[in-house]
This record gives structure tokens, C-alpha cells and sequence, in this order.
């Protein structure tokens, strides 16, 4: 079994004075356009598309995404960027995680963006989805409510957008309306290119199960991402389907590869500016959005305060790491790091690397992709197979703990 | 919030209502159509109001008690739905009150029209755009801050009565509220952002019809309020033939709410300067 390395890279914007993000209710959504000035956006554009480019020369796949109107994300529209790094590059996957499909009006043009990708790059395409919320409803002008409908329904779309090749067909669904589909190209994969969903949403995982996607988790830590991949694989026993290979199983946590373990863990510290500070949002953004919490569980939420913010002595690198959601230290480290994670969440293909995040800068992700590629990916191939019992022996354990 | 348990079925709908008996005979049905939130039992505008007609106020679907159907999820659903509950209603004359968001589903189906309808009174409605395409004519209660929506809605928030929650009702979350109170708040709030979410609180299409209202009409508004200002309420009752306008001094949005008195006076003047129900 061999692992791949992917490298996602939100743009960060860690630019904005700290007294404007402090006075400001969110750095969402409403926080004003002024505050970015397109010259740093620029060069912030032009770092990231050249370490796409070192990556794709040394075998680490890139990972796009887009969130909007915030001071987290200068990728505004996934598939544009990713249809400048199919240009870009000649060699590795590049995977949309993804536009934001429960904010757009027509998913058959979401089609034709990736179908056009795909041909750009020859089939390097992977197309990601995300639910998304929050914010983005607010920037999006999309209803927060019945979300996890309308995803999945413009995925229905797409797909069979992708696949049909006797068009065009009609589409009158709860949420899509789309009479004449019949994109053109056609991908360059066939029948179309592979697809992949970040969540952790145990009843959406069995669902990723029973249709063979990707199931990818962003920082969830060992226990939740073991739970979350179990639902995935007792749906797919449940409906009679083949036991699903370690490649439909993917995670995102922060990395940070040093020369050493404390330049590893120094650096690594930096990138958790993306959760002290990025996530900043205002009360009807979050935990008032309808439909953010189910209305039973609103008395605890709404008592609470319910902020996504997590208190900073939770990100301290040495306890992200213990959770599982940092991988940091030396290339020997983190090897170890990373085959500890596969092991204790039942085998997994896919680890996403979010280096360039936060206050780290262009040099140093640049040095730990290379490191990365020379010396962390070779030790992640031939692998064993992660040992059944053991994997059952942990869940118990995990289980007899609650 | 609660305390109304009686039902009415419409067609395949049950809704929970709030009724109160009418405190002397003859008296009008008046059909109340709440606004973001079921209406209180314990508001006393209700005693007072029920001195003048007898009170039914269901909870729409998803709203207090009643359920929400699958794909029930459109102002065109409330407005069949309601037309359906002015059917099921045994009287004969029915003067319908339309608070806020309920103002807009009342002006909705008074345009549709409707034999037993003979008296329409709007506080406060949402449901027309009037202003330019870059005016903001109705707050936006789901994207704008929760305390400054509070400070818009009340002419004295400090003043904002217990027990109703009003629009800024997330500012008054605290230990007084109750966890029931605050499941029914949140089955309201998502209930109303399918129904409004886009276009907010308003249909394009709207305006051209509110010339169809046949029966007398009154708008009220508080002359505090700043979620939609009594300037758009003047101009909504210019667009009902016959509408009268009239401001409650020292209230907001919720005039119901934060004057009961002023605002059941002026409900029963126009009930009875429009002449007693046939």
C-alpha cells in the first residue's frame, strides 16, 4: 500500500491589522474589500501557483478550495484556480475541494467547469464537495436551510451531467431546474472523474460509503475519524458492496516537516493562526444561522455561546499533534506521525498537508514540501496492511473510555 | 409560548391555534396571522382585544406546535394554506390582523381574495419591495447582528416584554428563557428562513396586485419602527385602495407587544367605524 501527499493551501490574507480584526463582529463576510489590497493578493497568487509548481515537479498532488469575503481564503472560485494549475502542471492530481455547490444556482455549469478541467490537465481531476454554511450562505445569498438536500442533489446533477453522453436530458428537480443538459466537453476521464466529499457527518459518511466516494475528514482527530470511516465501511457491508480500499479514505491536518523536531514543531505553531484568528465570526453567522443546530440542541448551543472560536490553549502544537490533528516535527517524525494516524483510524491513502497556512511563510512551505517529497512520501510506500484486529481492539478501547 | 392546544385541520394540515372567546355576542372572527413568532397566550393584547371579537390565531406549519410537512416550504404554500383556513373557519364575516411577517401572508391573501374576508387590518407587514434596487427596504433579520436588530424592532428595548419574543429576540437569551421556549424560538427561526430567505421578506410581484384588496383596510405601524419604517408603511397603504395609515406613538415593530393598549384601541375603532359584521 502507498500513501500520496497532497498540499492545501487555503491563501491565507494575515494581512489585515489586528485592531480592525479585534473591533470587527466578523472577518467574514463582512468584514470590508478595503482592507485587501490586490497588490499583496498578487503576490500571495503568484507564491502558491509557484509551490503548486514545485509540487507537481517532485509528487505531491494539490488540493484547491474557495471560501468567500474573508480574511481565511483569496481562492474565490475553485475551479478557476484549478483550471489554472491544469496549466500549471504537468504531472500530479489536483483535486477541487470544491466549489460550493449548496451556493450555486446551476450545478450543470459546475459540470462544465470540471468537465473543462479535466480535459485541460488529461485527466488529472478529482472533484471534491463540500457542504459548506455559515458565512458563505451570507456571502453566497443561499437559504442555510435543507443544505444537505440541495448537496446532494446537485451532485446527482453533475454526475449524471458528466456521464451522459445521448443528451441532452432534462432535470426538474426540488431544488435544480435544468431542462436541456448537455455539456460540452465531455471529461477526459471516463465515465467521469473521481469524486470525494469532506465530512464527518456519520450518516453522509455511509452515505460516501454506498456510493463509493472518497470520504475525506479535516482535522477530526483519531477517534472521529475512525468512527467516521466505520460508518463508511458498515454501510458499504450493509448494502452488499465490496469492502472499500485504503484510497477511499483521506485527511487533512495541519503539517509542518523541519530539518528538525523543533523547527518542525517552531513553524508548525504558526500555522494555528488559521484557528485563533481566521474563523472569527458573528453570532448570526454561526450559531444563530437557521439550521446551524438542530432546534433541540439550540438550549445548549445558544447557552453556551456555542463559538467556534477554540480556546488557545488547545493549539498549542504539542497537544494538536496528541489529537491527531498536526503532523510536525523532522521527516522521520512525521513518518512516524502519519503511520500512527493510519494505523489507529483503520488504514487510510490520502493525507492532506495544510503547511501554507497562517503566518508561515513562502520559503518555509516551500522547504517543508521538498522535504515532503524526499523524505516523508518514499517511507509511506509498500506499506503493510493495517491489522484488523488491532483496529477492532482500538475501537473498543475507544468505546469502553466513554 | 405555548398553551394554546387546540388544533384545526385544514385539508391534510393540522395546525395548532390560540383561541379566545369573544366577550359579547356578534362580535367579528378575528383571524390573527403572527409574525416571526407564534403569538404568545400570555400577551395581553389578547384579553384586550378579545373584548372586540373572537380570537383564532393558528401557528404556521413549523411555527409553535404545528408541524412542518415535507416541501412545505413557500409563501405560496402559507397563502393556500390560510385561504384553506378562512374555508374551515364556521363564521361567515372574517376580519383577518396580519402582524409583521403574518402582514405579508395576510396582504397575500386579501389580494387573492376571498368571500368571507370583510376586514383586513396589516401591523407592521413585510412582503412588498418599494424602494430602489439599492435600497434596503426590510432589515435583514438573518444577517444582521442580533443586538442591533433588537435596538431597530422596540422603541424601548429595555422595555421589550417578557415572555414575547419579538424581532432581536437572540439578544434576550438568557436564564429567563426557558429550554422549550428556546426550542420553539429555534423550529421558528428556521421555519421562517425557508419561507424568506430570498427574496427577504418580500415578493417581487406583490405590488401589482394589492389593488385586488376589496375589503376596508387598515395599516398599522409603530412610529419606532426601524426593521421596516412607517415611510414604507405609508407607502403600502397607498397601494390598497381605501387603506387607512395610522402610527402607534412609542412602539416598533411589534406595537401588539409593546403597546397593547394604543393598539387595540385603534383595532376596534376601525372595526367599528367599518360598520358591525352583517
Amino acid at each position: 500500500m502507498g500513501m500520496q501527499l497532497w498540499n492545501h493551501c487555503e491563501n491565507p490574507y494575515p494581512f489585515v491589522p489586528n485592531e480592525v480584526l479585534e473591533q470587527a463582529d466578523s472577518v467574514r463576510a463582512s468584514l470590508p474589500n478595503k482592507y485587501c489590497d490586490p497588490e499583496i493578493a498578487a503576490r500571495l497568487y503568484d507564491e502558491v501557483l509557484d509551490e503548486y509548481r514545485l509540487c507537481d515537479d517532485i509528487g505531491i498532488n494539490i488540493v484547491t478550495n474557495e471560501h468567500h469575503s474573508g480574511i481565511n481564503n483569496l481562492w474565490a472560485a475553485s475551479p478557476v484556480i484549478t483550471g489554472v494549475v491544469a496549466r500549471l502542471t504537468k504531472n500530479v492530481r489536483i483535486l477541487s475541494l470544491g466549489t460550493l455547490v449548496t451556493v450555486r444556482p446551476d450545478p450543470v455549469r459546475v459540470a462544465e467547469e470540471y468537465a473543462t478541467i479535466d480535459v485541460l490537465s488529461r485527466g488529472r481531476l478529482e472533484i471534491g464537495f463540500v457542504k459548506s454554511g455559515a458565512t458563505e450562505m451570507v456571502s453566497g445569498d443561499a437559504n442555510p436551510m435543507r443544505i444537505r438536500e440541495r448537496e446532494w442533489e446537485a451532485i446527482d446533477l453533475i454526475e449524471k451531467s458528466l456521464i451522459t453522453q445521448d443528451g441532452p436530458f432534462s432535470w426538474e428537480g426540488k431544488f435544480f431546474i435544468h431542462p436541456h443538459v448537455n455539456i460540452w466537453p465531455r471529461p477526459y476521464q471516463q465515465p467521469r472523474p473521481d469524486f470525494w466529499a469532506a465530512t464527518s457527518d456519520l450518516p453522509t459518511c455511509a452515505e460516501l460509503g454506498r456510493r463509493g466516494m472518497v470520504n475525506t475528514l479535516l482535522f477530526g482527530g483519531y477517534d472521529r475519524t475512525r468512527q467516521a470511516f466505520e460508518a463508511y465501511k458498515t454501510a458499504r457491508t450493509e448494502a452488499r458492496l465490496p469492502a472499500p480500499g485504503e484510497d477511499r479514505f483521506s485527511y487533512m491536518a495541519f503539517c509542518y516537516i523541519g530539518d528538525t523536531d523543533e523547527e518542525g514543531i517552531r513553524i508548525g505553531q504558526k500555522i494555528a493562526w488559521f484557528l485563533t484568528v481566521s474563523i472569527k465570526s458573528a453570532p448570526q453567522f454561526s450559531k444563530f444561522q437557521p439550521g446551524a443546530v438542530a432546534p433541540e440542541m439550540a438550549p445548549a448551543a445558544w447557552r453556551t455561546g456555542a463559538s467556534r472560536r477554540p480556546r488557545p490553549t488547545n493549539l498549542e502544537a504539542d497537544m494538536l499533534i496528541g489529537q491527531g490533528q498536526m503532523f510536525a516535527g523532522n521527516a522521520d517524525t512525521v513518518t512516524r506521525q502519519i503511520k500512527e494516524f493510519r494505523r489507529r483510524v483503520g488504514g487510510i491513502s490520502h493525507i492532506i498537508m495544510m503547511t501554507r497556512q497562517g503566518l508561515v511563510t513562502h520559503a518555509e512551505a516551500e522547504r517543508s514540501f521538498s522535504r515532503a517529497a524526499k523524505d516523508v512520501l518514499p517511507q509511506l510506500q509498500d506499506l503493510p496492511p493495517v491489522d484488523a484486529d488491532e483496529i477492532e481492539w482500538l475501537a473498543r478501547r475507544a468505546a469502553a473510555a466513554k | 409560548m405555548s398553551g394554546a392546544a387546540e388544533r384545526l385541520s385544514v385539508g391534510p394540515f393540522e395546525l395548532e391555534v390560540l383561541r379566545r372567546k369573544a366577550k359579547r355576542p356578534g362580535a367579528p372572527l378575528l383571524l390573527l396571522i403572527h409574525g416571526i413568532n407564534n403569538i404568545n397566550n400570555e400577551a395581553p393584547f389578547l384579553d384586550l382585544l378579545a373584548e372586540y371579537g373572537e380570537i383564532v390565531a393558528p401557528s404556521h406549519p413549523g411555527f409553535g406546535a404545528s408541524l412542518r410537512p415535507p416541501d412545505f416550504d413557500t409563501m405560496y404554500d402559507l397563502v393556500h394554506l390560510y385561504l384553506g383556513v378562512v374555508d374551515a373557519l364556521p363564521a361567515e364575516r372574517i376580519a383577518m390582523v396580519g402582524f409583521s411577517f403574518g402582514g405579508w401572508i395576510a396582504a397575500e391573501v386579501a389580494a387573492a381574495g376571498h368571500r368571507k374576508l370583510d376586514r383586513l387590518v396589516l401591523v407592521d407587514p413585510v412582503g412588498v419591495k418599494l424602494g430602489g434596487r439599492e435600497e434596503r427596504d426590510i432589515a435583514h433579520l438573518f444577517n444582521t447582528l442580533p443586538a442591533e436588530l433588537d435596538r431597530r424592532a422596540w422603541h424601548d428595548p429595555a422595555k421589550g416584554p417578557t415572555g414575547s419574543y419579538g424581532v432581536g429576540w437572540h439578544s434576550r437569551i438568557g436564564d429567563a428563557m426557558s429550554d422549550e421556549e428556546m426550542v420553539t424560538l429555534a423550529r421558528n427561526w428556521d421555519s421562517l428562513c425557508l419561507y424568506a430567505w430570498r427574496p427577504h421578506l418580500y415578493n417581487p410581484q406583490l405590488k401589482n396586485w394589492l389593488h385586488r384588496i376589496a375589503v376596508p383596510s387598515l395599516v398599522l405601524w409603530g412610529a419606532s419602527d426601524r426593521i421596516v419604517t412607517p415611510d414604507y408603511g405609508r407607502a403600502y397603504a397607498g397601494l390598497i385602495p381605501g387603506a387607512r395609515f395610522v402610527a402607534i406613538e412609542e412602539a416598533g415593530h411589534h406595537p401588539e407587544l409593546e403597546q397593547p393598549r394604543a393598539f387595540v384601541e385603534r383595532v376596534a375603532a376601525f372595526l367599528d367605524r367599518s360598520g358591525p359584521s352583517p
